[in-house]
């Protein structure tokens, strides 16, 4: 399939090149709330990056300033290094040269999916025979070749979702935007999508702003996680990073879930990255943390342990980051097929743990294992 | 090309402040053109107006604010009786629609009475003829001693004098009264068909019986669309202008519209009849407000389910009462006005035996001769109501796109404005528009149309309105992701998706402009008559036939237009929302 090859040939060297889309110091207000409030990012060519946060964060209100639907109040917006926005300028969305997927579809219900998917070009003034081959293999792209002809109320939700990806992509734009594409699917097919999404932006190499509350589809989809709150940025990284190594407890919360054990500190070993904590649950736990917050961590000092739920273990390591173990009082337990999900409190932290087993409780107590490397100081 | 190779650009070309070229490109003259524009017209169509009403009745010769003008304006002889006998019609009106509408609606709603369907087809029909072609109808059913109910009850029925006087109060009650019932009965029936069965099943379950949770769950629950009909029918007997015209003039009585009507005649006396309107501009106001605040917010908090076989009423023996009840409604309001007013139009002359020797066309001959007055007021109503019809959806669509996608202070002035107009007077906005533009239009049709246009714009606005509203704004931005400029986008995805509300605005445009009349009689001139103004003259130089005829002309031309709704409310296209 060549055929996003016309974008593919703008690719040069990525030093040479501005970043695809640049927000500086971007904010907006809706009401009087601050919806952004100072937000600063690069997406580089071809790079996939989600803008993950609960509902309210700012991420859709960052979307839309990107489309030229709203307005900023304050900072910048710049599309391979021309201004498209500032508080007293807005390139209209029209000449932005973007593709867009609404959380609705917008699929226009007027009219066919071919003229839905070659509405673009025809606005772009191309030749009818051009638009016609442009729209057939877009359709093959995202396998509706044979629907062309069909009106959007006689498609399937999933079939009009991509009658809306394949609009998006007909004009070969240089910045994908999605808000939200899959959140009407049904659960087993926004799961499919995720994939073939994934592969889709992998395949063509379009560089792609996404929007989603739904934590799984950030990880499966994201270059980068951009974790939103409050109209800021709490944290970017790989999903990796967003979810092992998380900069704050709300990235920690919102991205997978977390057990936070507080305690204080007993050592600092920062050559190591690691500090030892005395928790407050019973235990010392030794865990690894950010450099810039084991630069001003002392002996004495509170701190909390991040733990997921798949790190907490019923076996001892071999070599266990822990003295004892963590006493653990049996609570509750659901068995949900691949595994169980204990709930356990620990003196009074709960705790959630899922496990292969059941595992064996004597008097309802045990003692649990933190898988190595695993726990982390989030502040 | 794909664009994206022109902003390979070495970003250290890029300015950090947008060069001016770049600058320009941000801005849309078309929008702002069309968007404009739409605004000035709407001020001057409606902001004018009534500003100058307000100021004319407020202001004295030389410039002062005053209330000089309300004190002579009301001690002249006749206002006070006047506005006595305008208070008792909208006191009787309201009553009387409501003792017939409310109980109809619920016969129709809520029981097993048979009839049903007739009942709601002679509200409809009672619904689209208006008043004045009432009054035609019932001179021939019940004038003083001709009328023919008069006669059969004189000759068959024992009757000593002719029991029924349609050239009185009491006639122009009555006339009224069918005329707006309807709304009370469309109304409150909606919304008993829209209460929720399980919030009467929650009350019976509880133990309340039939009659108690009618009376403690059902009728709270519709008594907003109840206070919404009876603040129409309020405003709609007040600022009626039609029937108290015709009636009025035979039995010799006034109300505050007929006296605004001959303060306009030569010589007209403009702060007058401004000062004579306020009391109607202020009791319009007031209504909306409550309208507005109080009744509409209770409304859509209740009207939300859907209504199942379980809420009928079983009537029993009483069922045939409440159908005889129907019948006898059906019979009044739609039956006889409307058989009356075509035989009328065939009768050589009201008066004589109906009889078929007796049937005759020359009244048609007379009303389609070129020579006559008609003919050319039926070319001027047709092509005022096109004219209408046009700018009206035109405008609505821009307006109402504004209204529900700009976000900017003006908005909500845009819609108050409009709505200002819909609660308005006719017969008092006329008198705006006469003072605002009699200079430059005297004599002509476009006096008319503005009239026409400002006073019917709130229909055409609220019905398109409402199909943007029901558009995704994603439909529209997904256009201008693609590559298309506002306009374009108006024109390929909003028109197309709204061209049904368009439609069916154009038409109830087209057909209510075809029987305006309060605003036709004060602006229209030898020229520039009008088939209402004809019609009321034909009634008052005794030339009922005429009247008839033309009547039937206006009639029939009205409900062919509205049966282009069907077409236009057919559904190509199923809409995603």
């Amino acid at each position: 399939m060549n055929f996003y090859s016309p974008a593919a040939h703008i690719l040069p060297a990525v030093d040479a090149q501005p970043a695809r889309l640049e927000l500086r110091d971007l904010r907006k207000k809706l009401g009087d709330t601050a919806a952004v409030n100072g937000i600063d990012l690069r997406v580089a060519p071809g790079e996939s990056v989600v803008l993950l946060g609960p509902s309210g964060c700012g991420k859709t209100t960052t979307l839309r300033m990107v489309a030229g639907f709203l307005q900023p109040e304050g900072g910048e917006i710049h599309l391979d290094g021309k201004l498209a926005s500032s508080a007293s300028f807005a390139l209209p969305p029209e000449k932005r040269h973007l593709g867009m997927v609404f959380q609705t579809y917008a699929v226009w219900p007027h009219k066919t999916v071919a003229d839905n998917v070659g509405y673009g070009l025809v606005v772009a003034g191309k030749k009818r025979a051009e638009i016609e081959r442009e729209v057939a293999a877009v359709l093959d792209l995202v396998q509706l070749g044979d629907l062309a002809k069909r009106y959007p109320s006689e498609l399937s939700g999933g079939q009009q979702q991509r009658v809306a990806l394949a609009r998006a992509l007909a004009t070969k734009p240089t910045l994908l935007l999605l808000d939200e594409p899959l959140s009407n699917l049904d659960a087993s097919l926004r799961q499919e999508m995720r994939f073939e999404l994934r592969a889709l932006q992998k395949r063509i190499g379009i560089t792609t702003l996404y929007v989603t509350h739904d934590q799984d589809e950030a990880l499966v989809l994201a270059d980068r996680v951009v974790v939103m709150n409050k109209g800021r940025i709490e944290q970017v990284g790989t999903p990796e990073q967003v979810y092992r190594t998380p900069a704050s407890r709300f990235v920690g919360n919102f991205v997978g879930t977390a057990n936070l054990l507080e305690g204080a500190i007993v050592t600092v070993d920062r050559a190591a990255g690691r500090v030892s904590v005395a928790l407050d649950a019973g235990d010392i736990a030794t865990a690894r943390a950010s450099a810039g917050w084991l630069a001003t961590a002392t002996p004495g000092q509170r701190a909390t342990l991040l733990l997921r739920p798949e790190d907490i273990r019923f076996d001892r390591p071999e070599k266990p980051d822990q003295q004892t173990g963590l006493d653990v009082q049996f609570v509750s337990a659901a068995f949900l097929g691949s595994r169980y999900e204990l709930q356990l409190t620990a003196k009074d932290t709960p705790l959630r743990v899922q496990s292969r087993t059941p595992g064996t409780f004597t008097d309802g107590r045990a003692r649990l294992w933190f898988r190595p490397d695993s726990a982390w100081v989030v502040a | 090309m794909s664009s994206a190779t022109l902003f390979t650009d070495d970003p250290r070309n890029v300015p950090d402040s947008p060069a001016l070229l770049q600058r320009l490109s941000g801005i849309q003259p078309v929008k702002l053109l069309v968007i404009g524009f739409a605004i000035v017209v709407l001020l001057a169509l409606i902001a004018y107006p009534l500003a100058l009403l307000i100021g004319y009745s407020l202001i004295d010769a030389q410039g002062n604010l005053t209330f000089d003008t309300f004190e002579k304006a009301f001690n002249r002889r006749g206002m006070w009786a006047a506005t006595v006998n305008s208070t008792v019609l909208v006191g009787l009106v309201t009553a009387g629609a409501c003792a017939l509408g409310i109980p109809l609606a619920w016969i129709v709603a809520r029981t097993d009475a048979p009839g049903k369907i007739l009942v709601t087809l002679a509200a409809g029909i009672s619904f689209v003829i208006p008043s004045f072609i009432s009054v035609v109808s019932w001179i021939f059913l019940a004038a003083p001693n001709s009328g023919y109910l008069n006669k059969l009850a004189v000759e068959y029925l024992g009757f000593t004098q002719a029991p029924f006087n349609i050239m009185s109060f009491g006639g122009l009650v009555f006339i009224e009264i069918i005329g707006v019932y309807p709304l009370v009965f469309f109304a409150v029936s909606a919304a008993l068909h829209n209460v929720d069965a399980s919030n009467e099943q929650a009350a019976r379950v509880l133990g309340a019986g039939r009659l108690r949770t009618t009376l403690t769950i059902t009728l709270p629950l519709v008594r907003p669309a109840i206070l919404s009909a009876i603040i129409l029918v309020m405003l709609d007997a007040l600022s009626s202008f039609g029937a108290p015209a015709a009636i009025g003039t035979m039995a010799n009585f006034s109300v505050i519209t007929t006296k605004i009507y001959d303060l306009l005649k030569f010589p007209p006396q403009f702060n007058y009849a401004a000062a004579v309107a306020m009391p109607i501009m202020v009791f319009t106001a007031v209504s909306l407000l409550i309208q507005k605040y109080a009744v509409r917010a209770e409304n859509f908090r209740t009207l939300t389910g859907k209504a199942t076989s379980a809420q009928i009423t079983i009537l029993g023996r009483w069922r045939w009462l409440a159908a005889g009840f129907g019948i006898v409604v059906v019979f009044a309001t739609a039956v006889l006005p409307v058989g009356a007013l075509l035989l009328l139009s065939v009768l050589s002359s009201f008066g004589t035996d109906v009889s078929l020797s007796n049937l005759v066309t020359k009244h048609y001959a007379l009303i389609f001769d070129a020579d006559f007055v008609a003919r050319g007021s039926i070319i001027n109503s047709l092509l005022l109501a096109l004219a209408t019809a046009t700018v009206c959806a035109g405008l609505g669509l821009v307006l109402g796109w504004v209204v529900e996608r700009v976000k900017f202070f003006g908005r909500e002035a845009i819609t108050f404005l409009v709505m200002i107009a819909y609660g308005f007077p006719s017969i008092a906005y006329a008198v705006g528009i006469l003072m605002g533009y009699v200079n430059l239009f005297y004599g002509t049709l476009t006096l008319i149309l503005i009239a026409y246009a400002g006073k019917l714009l709130p229909i055409a606005f609220v019905l398109v309105r409402n199909g943007i509203q029901q558009l995704s704004t994603d439909l529209e931005e997904a256009a201008r992701i693609s590559g298309a400029g506002w306009l374009r986008s108006v024109r390929d995805v909003t028109f197309p998706l709204v061209r049904g509300a368009v439609g069916i605005a154009w038409v109830l445009v087209f057909s209510l402009s075809l029987r305006e009349l309060s605003m036709s009689a004060i602006l229209s001139q030898a020229d520039t008559q009008v088939m209402p103004t004809v019609v009321i003259q034909f009634i008052e130089d005794g030339a009922i036939e005429l009247a008839a005829a033309l009547s039937v002309v206006i009639v029939t031309v009205s409900l062919s237009i509205l049966g282009l709704i069907r077409f236009f409310s057919r559904k190509k296209t199923a809409v995603v929302s």
